[in-house]
């Protein structure tokens, strides 16, 4: 029998079950399938056990009692997806967020997320809910028979699915890496820690085995990637006590460790809009005086700074430090000399 | 050991499909055609993302599957009476199964990304509807996931999200980068959506009578009428999806070598030319000038807008000011 058929066919076995089921049981229902030697018919038993829970299909064993021998069983509670009891809104946060990650093109557990769409729409109706399907179904479709040249996964959706998978099995990757800065090509083994967006991009979090420490790496720039694939659910790492993706996440580009820490001062003239002040990020220090607002900032990546208020256009400025004020007003003037 | 399991099934050149997701996908549409009875093959095959060739398929594939002893009752027995899908007997599978921690925790990664008062009580939700024994898994995964910081506040994306849900119309009091000032503004808000790494409201505005898009971080705030509107249509989402400025000229900017190197990172950026020294000449469709100028100057001074010439201008001109000011 072909190993998906085995597996539904024993879901539905133990689903049925008034009682749990004892293994001799099961190796005499499924006698083509768990034959050959015990140890080996035990091993294949207990893979099929993985892979139905990976479905969200617990099989579980229970112990001998009173009223019951011992052996496996599906509890219906902990197989049927439950109904979520939420207000209409939540439902409509639920729909909206997950059809805006999909219509992204890509994000992490893509294919995964359009199946939570579907199964949702057993657990809760709501407004959202048939944008939600079409979302889910289109990404389900990407990868099906000949897709059309434009309608695949893009490259960069098809990365992140795969470092997906890799972060959730924490399996070790290789990676060929184009720094920005130096453009330099460099090769490396990374392990996956975890995923964030920033700027509408998609970040790698990990341990950089060639560096010794733990390194942000653009998906953009990764050239090439190879997932181990030996041994495919042992992990291969453990992640490092304490880490923390939302401090990687959070980080803002002057945050980055180029140079000693410094503190800066931008000014914000009047009127400043909502997404220039909340720009700054958490971290800096808002101040409202006369003709706008004063922000205070500790910086570690002066350039990031220049670079960062120059993009929030002619009424953002660098008060102090003099030296980042001066680089900023050198590259307009470059600008300038060039547009003239 | 029954017949059916033996036997050959109706004949017919097998797809290439990866059996995993053959699997994930019959655990759902086994239960999604017990509680819609005959619907059209075409429907549930849409509905599932396959072809109805691999859909006719995958009904094959559950013709054989039961439970023992595999009499003919103890079969999955779906059957397609004049293209339309019937389920006579669905051996339990009559609901799906319940979220693995992969795609629970990917939605929760989209729910946190957006936001909104409902956020804790929609993650802890999803987290109830994994398996006991995967909640473990789903907190650690969740944890290695982040899609960004809300866009707004809780308390205007909680309100915008319960106007989404009842269809009721919004007034907001939004900032327009172009004007530089705030206005109010009535919308029937149709749905949310992240463009460039920004989220955005998608509704009908009425007073300029034509769907518009809104940056979620320039509503102050938002208050909800008791006017209801009608679900906009399917296409009518999808042509606002497009944006306003989407017809217009796509904006044309030259990089330097490090700018070509990081512009390859940011969202929506086509290079339509590369020099032999590490420049490019890329391309931004659906953006405005505005946008444009500001995207040229955060690549600090290895950046500019070239064309269509009303971008150009506004750079140019956005540049001297910023010069006199700084």
């Amino acid at each position: 029998m072909q190993k998906a058929e085995r597996l539904l066919d024993l879901a539905a076995f133990l689903l049925r079950a008034a009682e749990p089921i004892s293994w001799r049981e099961i190796r005499e229902q499924f006698r083509e399938d768990y034959g050959g030697s015990e140890e080996a018919a035990v091993r294949k038993f207990e893979r099929d056990k993985a892979e139905l829970l990976e479905l969200g299909i617990p099989v579980r064993w229970v112990s001998q009692d009173d009223d019951h021998a011992g052996g496996y069983t599906i509890d219906r509670d902990d197989f049927y997806l439950p109904n979520l009891d939420l207000p209409p809104e939540d439902l409509a946060l639920l729909y909206v967020a997950g059809s805006a990650a999909l219509a992204q093109g890509a994000f992490p557990y893509a294919r995964d997320l359009a199946h939570a769409l579907n199964k949702l729409s057993f657990a809760a109706r709501a407004p959202g809910a048939s944008e939600g399907a079409g979302m889910a179904a289109h990404t389900l479709s990407r990868g099906e028979e000949a897709p059309s040249a434009g309608d695949g996964a893009s490259p960069l959706a098809a990365r992140l699915e795969e470092l997906s998978a890799a972060v959730m099995t924490r399996k070790r990757i290789h990676v060929a890496y184009e720094g920005a800065e130096r453009g330099a090509r460099t090769e490396r083994d990374v392990d996956p820690y975890g995923l964030y967006q920033s700027g509408g991009a998609w970040f790698l979090v990990g341990l950089c085995h060639l560096r010794g420490a733990i390194r942000t790496f653009h998906l953009g720039r990764i050239v090439e990637l190879t997932v181990n694939s030996a041994m495919p659910r042992s992990p291969d790492f453990a992640l490092a006590p304490g880490f923390d993706l939302g401090e990687f996440a959070t980080r803002e580009v002057w945050e980055y460790e180029i140079h000693a820490p410094r503190r800066c001062t931008v000014k914000l003239d009047s009127p400043v809009s909502p997404e220039a002040r909340a720009s700054f990020g958490p971290r800096a220090v808002l101040t409202e005086e006369e003709g706008g607002v004063r922000v205070e900032l500790k910086v570690t990546n002066g350039e990031g700074l220049v670079r960062h208020v120059l993009s929030l256009g002619e009424r953002a400025r660098i008060v102090s430090p003099v030296t980042l004020r001066n680089r900023g007003r050198a590259i307009l003037s470059g600008l300038a000399k060039r547009g003239s | 050991m029954s017949e059916r399991k033996q036997g050959p099934r109706r004949a017919r050149p097998a797809s290439k499909v990866d059996p995993r997701e053959r699997l994930r996908r019959v655990l759902f549409l086994v239960p999604y055609a017990v509680r819609h009875p005959g619907i059209p093959v075409q429907d549930l095959a849409r509905k599932c993302g396959v072809s109805e060739k691999v859909l006719l398929e995958d009904l094959d594939f559950l013709l054989g599957v039961g439970c023992p002893p595999f009499a003919p009752d103890d079969f999955l027995d779906l059957y397609v009476d004049g293209d339309r899908v019937h389920v006579a007997l669905h051996q339990s599978f009559s609901r799906p199964p319940r979220f693995t921690e992969s795609e629970a925790a990917a939605l929760a990664a989209a729910v946190r990304a957006l936001g909104g008062e409902g956020r804790d009580r929609a993650i802890r939700a999803l987290r109830d509807a994994v398996p006991r024994d995967r909640r473990k898994r789903f907190d650690e995964l969740s944890g290695r996931i982040y899609a960004g910081s809300p866009p707004a506040r809780d308390s205007v994306l909680g309100r915008l999200q319960r106007a989404i849900a009842e269809r009721r119309e919004v007034a907001i009091r939004y900032y327009t980068a172009t004007r530089d000032a705030e206005g109010e503004r009535v919308v029937r808000p149709w749905t949310l959506a992240q463009r460039f790494g920004h989220w955005y409201l998608y509704g009908y505005d009425l007073a300029r009578g034509k769907p518009l898009p809104f940056r979620l971080d320039r509503i102050r705030d938002c208050s909800l009428s008791d006017a209801r509107f009608e679900a906009p249509a399917a296409a009518q989402l999808d042509r606002a999806r497009l944006f306003s400025e989407s017809s217009a000229a796509p904006i044309q900017i030259r990089l330097g070598p490090r700018a070509a190197a990081w512009a390859k990172a940011r969202p929506g950026v086509v290079f339509v030319e590369r020099g032999t020294d590490g420049t490019a000449i890329v391309e931004v469709a659906g953006a405005n000038e505005d946008w444009a100028t500001r995207f040229a100057l955060s690549f600090g001074g290895e950046a500019e807008v070239l064309g269509p010439e009303a971008a150009r201008r506004h750079f140019v001109h956005a540049v001297e000011r910023a010069l006199a000011r700084w």
